[in-house]
This record gives structure tokens, sequence and C-alpha cells, in this order.
């Protein structure tokens, strides 16, 4: 008797979790070409923002894990690189797109992700000069010019050395210094 | 003859001590500490205290009045919440968000909770933790003492935490700047000396007991020398002694026992060092008190007095 | 028809899931930042629990009483697969906004609670306008909550600054503020309720 609810139970079971599965098939496979390829497109647009001039990226990969893109110009010519530099901030980790010419100077940063205090932290977002002033700027050898916000060291200290930091690493690998 | 047989139980005898004389007694104690503040940073800070005083008396009365509850609003212990939320601000907030603050103090943390004796957290605290969320850029701008208008300046704690500065020479400041207020800061936190002799009137009229003060105080003392060094200077900055002295020391909320006292007195000294040395903010009092209140119920059922006539 | 019309409407008043069942907190605190995330998970919601209703009073008389539960949970989760699939693909900004809390729909106590509380009793019809009922009331209570959170604590509403005199209080779209909001509003609603009856 007992054995025989079992199979009762687990047979309805199958038969759920069966069509399901097959339901969340059909929509992945009508939905996943979109996310794929929207997923791309924020990547390249992400890219384009901080290294405008560029006209197409390559993807530079260790494994599975890509370590930074190789900016190419009009003619194939190498123009620069963009690498994401992260750090943990005061209260979130702060993401960091950083497009740089062949030499390390900085064309444009953009902050991707931060979940830094409203009204203080944030303030790395909101104005506008912070990221600006990135512009022009060794990557690699950032101390003197650039400041942080009041009220926001710690988040604008992150920002600023993780862009340092990977900067330095980034460049040690292209030119092999 | 009959009418001299008065038959009544317990109490016999009462006291002379009732909630207003008690609060009106802090009141004055905090009086040197905020006419020295005022006389440091100028006239913006007595119009911050009226601002946040007023505020919260008149939260009170409406609150009380329209809950239709006894309006006890001159027991003075709004006022005192008022003055105390005053005095953890910088002198030249703005009038408007001092106001806020008292709303919160005491139409949140008091009033919502049930009234005087109720509460669970220090209403000046928890008002002042409020306006930080809401509005932090307000509360992190400090002034320069004696110079009678908004010039920005940073306190000690704040060059300290911003590694703008190691030392109290760095600062350009002395012991005996620290000491009496000649720097930068909270309204009512810079005068030590007053606060001092504020909290020796409070210990003369046996009003509070040595017990969280000293425990707080020397908590700190020792905790940063061994991780930080120079204990003088983290006992002379911030707004410890300020809170030590007449906030951590409400009777509300505070444990009853005076072991558990020490108990609360140590954790707030542990809470208020761990923020300074490695916590994000440059000073730790607010936050330590407030946190360490959480922990009265807790520390008062395991802290029990003993039990009149049972064994030894 | 009348008594079907009560059904939806209960949902939305007397038995708001949120401010008298007081179910479904944990995406209302989170996502009401906003009133454009607010919106979003609303819709998500709305989806979700009225198919699972549909789904699970059509199965009511074939699921076994010992394995409710799963069964509940697979029909639920398929679901809310479908709709992170879709806003994905459809509504990109929309997904990595509500971030974490798509998959947590599944754990909405108000969808499992309707499906154990209403659905495995009553007939289809009954459930869909129970289930609709109860996420346009989710909806609205989401609505409103982030209408004064977004308004008063970043001067904007659906994204679009408005001009304020007063200056945003920061608190009110962090947690604190999201248990304060909620609390308020809890407390004036059901002062309102009590004036009535």
């Amino acid at each position: 008797m007992v054995r025989n609810d079992y199979f009762k139970y687990t047979l309805i079971l199958a038969v759920i979790c069966f069509v399901a599965s097959a339901l969340l098939g059909a929509v992945y496979s009508v939905t996943n070409p979109i996310i794929l390829s929207q997923q791309a497109l924020q990547e390249q647009s992400g890219l384009r923002e901080v290294l405008p001039e560029a006209k197409s990226f390559e993807a530079v990969k260790e494994g599975e894990n890509i370590l930074y893109f190789t900016a190419f110009g009009p003619g194939e010519n190498v123009l620069g690189y963009v690498f994401k530099a992260s750090k943990k901030g005061y209260s979130s980790e702060i993401a960091t797109l950083v497009g740089v010419d062949q030499a390390g100077v900085i064309s444009r940063v953009k902050i991707l992700s931060q979940n830094e205090t409203p009204g203080l932290g944030t303030r790395i977002i909101e104005a506008l000069w912070f990221q600006e002033q990135f512009r022009g700027k060794k990557s690699d050898n950032l101390s003197n010019g650039v400041q942080a916000i009041t009220g926001a060291t710690i988040t604008s200290r992150a920002v600023i050395s993780s862009i340092n930091e990977k900067a330095k690493e980034i460049m040690e690998r292209v030119h092999g210094r | 003859m009959a009418d001299k047989y008065i038959v009544s139980s317990s109490p016999h005898f009462v006291g002379k001590e009732s909630i207003p004389s008690i609060m009106w007694t802090v009141n004055i104690a905090l009086l040197p500490a905020g006419i020295i503040g005022i006389a440091v940073f100028g006239k913006a800070g007595f119009w911050l205290v009226a601002a946040c005083i007023l505020t919260a008396m008149a939260t009170e009365y409406v609150i009380q009045k329209g809950r239709r509850q006894p309006i006890t609003v001159s027991d003075g212990s709004a006022f005192m919440t008022g003055l105390l939320l005053a005095f953890n601000l910088p002198a030249y907030c703005p009038l408007w968000v001092g106001a806020f603050g008292s709303f919160f103090a005491i139409a949140i943390c008091k009033q919502a909770f049930g009234g005087l004796g109720r509460n669970i957290f220090n209403p000046a605290l928890a008002g002042r933790a409020f306006l930080m969320a809401a509005w932090p850029k307000y509360l992190t701008v400090f002034n320069k003492p004696f110079v009678y208008d908004a010039v920005t300046q940073a306190t000690p704690l704040g060059l300290l935490k911003e590694g703008k500065a190691h030392s109290v020479v760095d600062m350009g400041l002395t012991y005996w700047d620290l000491f009496l207020g000649n720097k930068s800061g909270c309204l009512g936190e810079v005068c030590i000396f007053a606060l001092l002799l504020g909290g020796i009137y409070l210990l003369y009229k046996k009003i509070i007991t040595w017990h969280i003060p000293i425990s707080f105080i020397l908590t700190v003392a020792v905790f940063t020398q061994i991780f930080k060094g120079d204990y003088l200077f983290n006992i002379l900055s911030g707004g410890l002694v300020l809170g030590a002295v007449f906030m951590a020391t409400d009777y509300v909320t505070s444990p009853i026992t005076k072991i558990g006292q020490v108990i609360f007195g140590v954790l707030c000294g542990l809470l208020t060092s761990v923020i300074r040395i490695w916590g994000g903010y440059p000073e730790g009092v607010c936050y330590a008190i407030l946190i360490a209140n959480a922990t009265v119920p807790l520390i008062d059922r395991f802290v029990k007095p003993r039990r009149y006539g049972v064994g030894i | 028809m009348k008594k079907l019309w009560r059904e939806f409407i209960k949902g939305i008043w007397t038995e708001n899931p949120i401010f008298f069942i007081v179910l479904g907190l944990c995406p209302t605190l989170a996502v009401s930042t906003s009133v454009n995330n607010a919106v979003g998970m609303g819709v998500a919601v709305i989806f979700v629990l009225v198919c699972s209703n549909v789904i699970i009073s059509m199965m009511r008389n074939i699921i076994p009483d010992k394995i409710r539960i799963p069964c509940y949970i697979v029909v639920i989760a398929s679901f809310v697969g479908i709709v992170e699939m879709a806003m994905k693909a459809y509504a990109p900004a929309l997904d990595k906004a509500l971030g974490v809390y798509v998959p947590l729909i599944v754990v909405n106590c108000i969808i499992l609670g309707r499906a154990e509380a209403f659905a495995s009793k009553n007939p289809v019809i009954a459930s869909l306008i129970d289930g609709l009922g109860m996420g346009v009331g989710f909806f609205l209570a989401l609505f409103v909550i982030s209408a004064v959170r977004e308004v008063l604590g970043s001067g904007k509403f659906a994204g679009f600054a408005i001009p304020v005199t007063f200056e945003p209080a920061a608190i009110l779209v962090l947690a604190p503020g999201a248990l304060l909001v909620l609390g308020l509003l809890m407390g004036g609603i059901r002062w309102i309720k009590s004036l009535r009856s």
C-alpha cells in the first residue's frame, strides 16, 4: 500500500517536472539568442564609450577570463587597451572601465557599478568632474593629478587606486616591462 | 481623632526626586558646555539649540495632545533630547536639519515606543543617526573655532581618519586646546572642561554614578593606547566625554545594576575604539552607544541584583 | 458575478497582501527604491501569481496532499523562470535593476500563500480572480511605497527629476528608510480602515 503511494507521488511529481522543463526549454530556446546578442551589444557599447576612436576590440583571455581588450583603429593598428579595474570601496565593490592608449594615457573612464553611501560615496557618479578628471592622465601613475571627493575619501581612493594598480598590471603584460 | 488615622500601603516616605527635578538638573549641568560651545562657534550655535529644543517640545506636545495623553512636555525630557541633539551637531548645521532630527527623536524614537521610560534607544543619538543617513553632507562638515562664521575645518579625529595628520602636533594643537575647546567639532562636544564640570555636578547631586563614564572612558583609553597610541588624544577628542557622561548614563537606556553598567560602559568603549581605529567613520561614540543600548535588556537579564534576604 | 468582484477587490483593500496580510515584505523593501523597479516587479508578480494560481487550481484534485509543496514550488519556479528569461531578453535594464529579486519571486510568500490558502481549494476562475486581485493589490502597495521613497529620498519620480523645494533625505532609499516608510504607511492605512468600520 505504502509503496503504491510513493510510486504515485513520484510519478505525479515527475510528470509535473517534465512538463515544466519542456516549457522552460522552449522559452529558453527562443530567448537565449536574444539575450546573448544583447550582452554582446552592451559590452561593445561600453568599450566604445571609454575609447571612442577605436573601430574594433578583441578580448585577450586567459582560459575563460577576459584580462583586457585590445583596441584597433581603422587601419588594423593597435590604438590602445580597455580594462576593468575593481576594488572594494566603502560599502561595495566598485568596478570601473578604463580606456587607455598604447602608452597608458587614459582616454576615458566609466564607473560601471557601485553601491556606496547615497549622498556621499555616490557623488563619484553624480559629480561629473570626478570621472572626467582622469582624461589625459597616465593610468599607472595617478597619485597627484587626481582629487578625491570631499567626504567620500575611501570611495574615491578605491576608484583611483584600482585604476592605478590594474593599469600597472596591464602595461606590464602588454609591454613586458 | 479618626481623621488622624491614615491607612495606606507603602511607600511611606517619598523622596524629593521627581522626573522633572532630575531632568532639569541634567539640563543645568549641560549649560556650561552649551555656553562655551556658543562662545567658540558663534550665535549660529544658539539658534541651532533653540530650533532643536523647540521642535522637540512642540512634537511631544502635539503627539500627546493628539493621542489624548497627559501633556508632560514641562518635565524637561524633551528639552534635554533637543539640547543633546543640538550638542551632537556641527554648529552651522541648518536649522531645518536639526528640527527634523528632533522630530524623529521624539516622535519615532520616544513616543512611538510608548513615551518616556519605554524607548530602547537614546532618542538624541537616534536622531543624530537618522540625520547622518538622511542628509550626510550637513553632518560631516565642521567649523573652525573662534571665527564666528561658517568656515570649515576638519576635526582632529577627521584628520586622523583621512591620514592627513598623525598626532596632536601635526594638527597644530596642544592637549590644552583639546581640553578647553579650541578645536573643530560638534557644538557641545568641544569643551571637555565644561562637560566635566557638568559631570561632577551630576555626581554631586547623585543623578549619575561614576560606573558608566569611567568604564567607558577607561576602555577607550586602554584600547586606543594599545592599538594606536596616544590615549590622551583619544580621550580628549570627539564626542567621547559628552557621550560617556551625558548620553550613555541615560536611565532609560542603560542597565539597572552597577555591574551591568560597568559591562555597558566597557562595551561602549570597545565599540567606540573599534569604529575609530578600523571603521569607516572618524568617530564612533554615537553608534557605539546605540548598539550598546540594544544589548541592555540582555545585560539586565543576566546581571540580576542580589535578592533581599536570600543567601549570602 | 458579485462574488467574483468581491474576490478581486479583497486583494486590493481589505486583505492587501502587504498592508494587511503582511506577506512578501522582502521584495517590497528592496525593490521600492524607485517607481520603475516597483512597476516592473509588480507586473512580474501579477503574471506569476495569476498563472500559478490557475495551474494549481486546475491540478488541485490531482496533486496529492503529502507532496503539495514541492509541486507548487515547481509550478511557481517554472513561471518565474519564464519571466526571468523574458525580462533578460526584452527588458535587460529592468532585469539588472531588480537583480536577484527576480528569482526570489519563487519564494515570495504571497504566491505560495495564495496557492495554499485559495487555489488549492477553489475553482479555476475564482483562483484566477483571486490571483489578479492579490497581484494588483501588491502592485498598488509597492507603487505607493516606491513613490514616497523615490520622491522624498532622491527627488525623482520614475527616474525623472522633479523640481523639489526640499532636499531629499537619502535615508529613504536605504534599508532603514524602507522600514520607516512601510511602517508609517501601514499604520496610516490601518488607521483609515479602522475609521471606516
